[in-house]
């Protein structure tokens, strides 16, 4: 009964919530950015999970992970219908470039630095922690524009360049984020260790693209027949369980598989537009309920934790500023944007999170929990930053 | 150039999917067993594989005229316990969560549809029907059982007055109509008109008049079994109470649905999915908690609850047609769950059991709703179209059904076996059958919208 209580309780959170926190309130920025990202659904999450009050306990989390590979199936096919090739090709090329430079350099970044302290202190068990350290520089590459939401109509149309170029970044960043979480399941049998990376990553990689291939063309196969709203919305959720199913019986993400099905699908059928509003549709409810799993697992540990969390958003945050700094110097195209446009890819946003969910159902252990609580807290810090240093940004913005 | 034939496209393009599909599913499961991959996703990779496949074969069986309802019930046998065990009995429990939400999302459905100045221009072929249905239907397979019990190796040995027992309560529970499967065919065929109008209203009038009649039937049992002459008059008025609360808390719902879409408006079908799995949870919460803590059997329906809300919405606000354009957009992968996964519980080890008992129980409670059916088309002076087939469209039978069942099993041990058994096995051989002469009638009768 509990179970049920629990699920009712979320979900209607979500429903209930969703509204209040995309509304713009005419709230202190500070506060406001806090609302927008919809934070305070991770703290409810944490209210109502084992740590706190104890209504959405462990038994039910567990009963509840079917949903759960739902919810990442879906926003790994969002993502992967954002990335129409058509509509792709509307932007210069030095975007691309820049975007996946951008979400590179963090990468390089924060792996090193979270590889130099993870390694020394010797926090997790070997077999976790090239996971681990895979999964926070994926985090830490991916951006979401929930920033530009706070900003004026009329800020937004003064720097529409550099807006635009800010909102091309964040819809590409998360390509390389999702890739190299993909690299992390890779690592998750012992032989991997023993047979070798390469043997290991080659055979992973080639079960990957069998599974998502062979999605594709099913799916392709049954939109080739011109389909009706309900029968979309049927066979958006059919997909998206199946694909997420396929991929936790085969040991992969969820997340990453639903993605390459999503971006195949897009550029290959021709129900695009209508498929992609199925999956907008319920987009928000979607990504509130993530926040709420995500706070029910939040294992803040200890106060000390608050530590090495500022200290990973300083090697996100050094790894934006240096990110950006290098692609609008990139060429003489690029160099009309400002310097200092790391400071405006701060939000991490709905997909770095998904990262961490996945994470954390598939590679469950105390410490990688405390890991992830680690993360949340980061993300916290950079909603609290993000909407501020982007309106600095635009003041620079000449 | 030929412009290939659409029919024939749907149906090759449905047998491909369900072949590679099948193929792609036999793939996983076996690099699933190669190596050391994880369990957790079977649920999901089950679910989602039972929804798509289910869909297609639906699909393809439609296209000879088969009811898609039929076709996803003949997908969940399939891939049920009893066939190729796919999803073993424990899974099928496991989703009865989305048994519970779909149900009362139906019911909500049926009560929309259910318009007062229809129910005016039919009350009396709708008071004829439900009166003839509900002693036909009971005599008939009463006496059978009475008259022909001991001739079945199943129920040999139950004694007279257990045979008794066992003829009243299958006499109640073949009266039993399935409102869910009645809406969905309703709403494939899109039917409409004075036969369909009369159908809706029994069946839901029916539901109502079920319990009723269950708790007299409940009555009458214990004094045949214990042979004692009490009456438990505190249970008729505990029933009434439950159904007078069940029927205002719909209201109330409905009111609060009619002021959400008026005031808010945004995600309805959000808030309905809410509302159905709120108020079949809360029952279920409530009904044992009554039983427990104040050991009366106290039972809110959610079936009348979400009935009663849907009606209320179409009939005394302004907001019906929006709420039944939501319902009708989210409908189709509740409809496709509810029956697949109704598919794969139906029973076939029973059907097996006690296939000769079951098939002419199912054989004379048809006979019983043709006379039924006839007498009060007689003499409401229907078109003769109406009265041959009205009988087509009563069979179906489902989730009330067993649910009865289960209440008569827990509470009459010594023929409960029996009867669930006997019940399952009716249940299956009607719901297999009912969807398609269901449809069939729909379109004699010239109320189903041509394809």
């Amino acid at each position: 009964m509990k179970i049920i209580f629990a699920f009712l309780l979320i979900i209607f959170l979500a429903f209930s919530g969703y509204h209040l926190s995309f509304k713009k309130f005419k709230l202190p920025l500070f506060i406001r950015g806090f609302y927008l990202s919809g934070t305070e659904f991770l703290f409810l999450g944490f209210l109502l999970g084992p740590r706190l009050l104890n209504i959405i306990d462990n038994e039910t989390v567990k009963a509840l992970e079917p949903f759960t590979t739902f919810l990442l199936g879906w926003i790994g096919f969002l993502f992967g219908l954002q990335f129409e090739i058509k509509k792709l090709r509307r932007y210069p090329f030095e975007f691309l470039i820049g975007s996946i430079l951008e979400g590179l350099i963090t990468f390089i970044i924060v792996f090193a630095g979270s590889y130099f302290i993870l390694t020394n202190i010797n926090f997790l068990e070997d077999n976790l922690l090239l996971p681990a350290i895979l999964m926070l520089s994926a985090a830490a590459s991916c951006t979401a524009p929930t920033g530009l939401a706070l900003s004026t109509t009329r800020l937004i149309k003064k720097h529409n360049n550099t807006v635009k170029l800010l909102q091309y970044i964040s819809s590409i960043d998360g390509l390389i984020a999702l890739f190299i979480f993909g690299l992390a399941f890779f690592c998750r049998t012992t032989f991997f260790f023993e047979a070798g990376p390469f043997y290991e990553i080659g055979k992973n990689a080639l079960l990957y693209i069998g599974a998502g291939l062979g999605s594709v063309i099913l799916f392709a196969i049954l939109l080739s027949i011109r389909k009706n709203s309900p029968e979309l919305i049927l066979i958006a959720i059919g997909m998206v369980v199946f694909t997420g199913g396929t991929a936790k019986l085969l040991n992969f993400s969820p997340l990453l598989i639903n993605f390459l099905a999503g971006f195949s699908l897009i550029n290959l059928t021709r129900n695009e537009d209508r498929l992609f509003a199925v999956f907008v549709g319920i987009e928000k409810p979607v990504y509130l309920l993530l926040l709420i799993f995500l706070g029910v697992s939040w294992n803040f540990g200890t106060i000390w934790i608050l530590f090495p969390a500022a200290a990973y958003c300083m090697l996100r945050f050094f790894g934006k500023i240096l990110g950006g700094y290098v692609i609008t110097r990139m060429n003489s195209e690029m160099k009309k944007y400002p310097p200092l446009l790391g400071i405006g890819l701060l939000c991490p946003g709905g997909l770095a999170l998904a990262i961490l969910l996945d994470f954390q159902k598939e590679f469950s252990d105390s410490n990688i929990s405390l890991l992830a609580g680690m993360v949340l807290i980061s993300v916290i810090y950079n909603d609290i930053l993000s909407s501020n240093l982007l309106q600095r940004l635009f003041e620079r913005d000449k | 150039m030929i412009q290939p034939d659409p029919l024939q496209k749907n149906l090759i393009t449905n047998f491909l999917f369900l072949l590679f599909l099948t193929l792609f599913a036999v793939m996983v499961n076996y690099l699933n067993k190669e190596g050391n991959f994880g369990q957790t996703g079977y649920e999901s990779f089950a679910l989602g594989f039972l929804m798509l496949a289910a869909y297609s074969a639906a699909q393809l069986l439609k296209t000879v005229g088969i009811p898609v309802i039929s076709g996803y019930i003949f997908s969940g046998i399939i891939a049920g316990p009893y066939i190729t065990g796919f999803l073993d009995l424990e899974m099928v429990c496991k989703f009865s969560l989305i048994d519970d939400l779909a149900l009362s999302f139906i019911a909500m459905t049926a009560g929309g549809a259910l318009k007062i100045e229809s129910l005016k221009k039919r009350s009396r072929a709708i008071f004829l029907n439900t009166l003839f249905q509900s002693i036909m239907v009971f005599l008939f397979v009463y006496t059978f059982v009475i008259f022909t019990g001991h001739y079945f190796q199943f129920i040999q040995n139950l004694t007279h007055p257990q045979i008794i027992a066992f003829a009243v309560l299958l006499g109640v529970i073949a009266i039993a109509r399935s409102p869910s499967s009645t809406i969905a065919i309703i709403n494939e065929c899109r039917a409409s008109g004075p036969f369909t109008d009369t159908i809706l209203g029994v069946t839901i009038v029916m539901d109502v008049f079920i319990i009723i009649f269950f708790t007299i039937a409940m009555t009458a049992v214990q004094v045949i079994l214990t042979e004692s002459c009490a009456v438990d008059y505190l249970a008729f008025s505990i029933l009434f109470c439950a159904i007078a609360i069940s029927f205002l808390i719909g209201g109330l719902l409905g009111k609060f649905i009619s002021f959400y879409i008026k005031s808010a408006g945004h995600d309805l079908a959000l808030l309905l999915l809410f509302i159905s799995f709120t108020v079949s949870k809360t029952c279920m919460a409530i009904n044992p908690l009554m039983e427990t803590h104040f050991n009366i059997n106290f039972h809110l329906e959610p079936l009348l609850i979400c009935m009663c809300a849907g009606f209320t919405v179409q009939n005394f606000n302004r907001e019906g047609k929006l709420f039944l354009g939501t319902l009708d957009r989210i409908s189709l992968p509740i409809y496709l769950l509810f029956f697949t996964l109704a598919g794969a519980a139906l029973d076939i080890k029973a059907l097996r059991m006690c296939w000769p008992l079951a098939l002419c129980i199912a054989m004379v409670r048809v006979f019983g709703i043709f006379t039924a059916t006839w007498l009060a088309g007689s003499l409401n002076k229907d078109p003769v179209k109406h009265k041959k087939n009205a009988w087509m469209t009563y069979i179906t039978q489902a989730g009330v059904a067993i649910g009865l069942a289960q209440i008569a099993a827990r509470q009459s041990r010594e023929i409960g076996v029996y009867l669930s058994t006997i019940v399952l096995a009716v249940i299956t051989i009607n719901q297999i059958i009912g969807p398609i002469t269901f449809k069939i009638a729909l379109k004699v009768t010239g109320e189903a919208e041509t394809e």
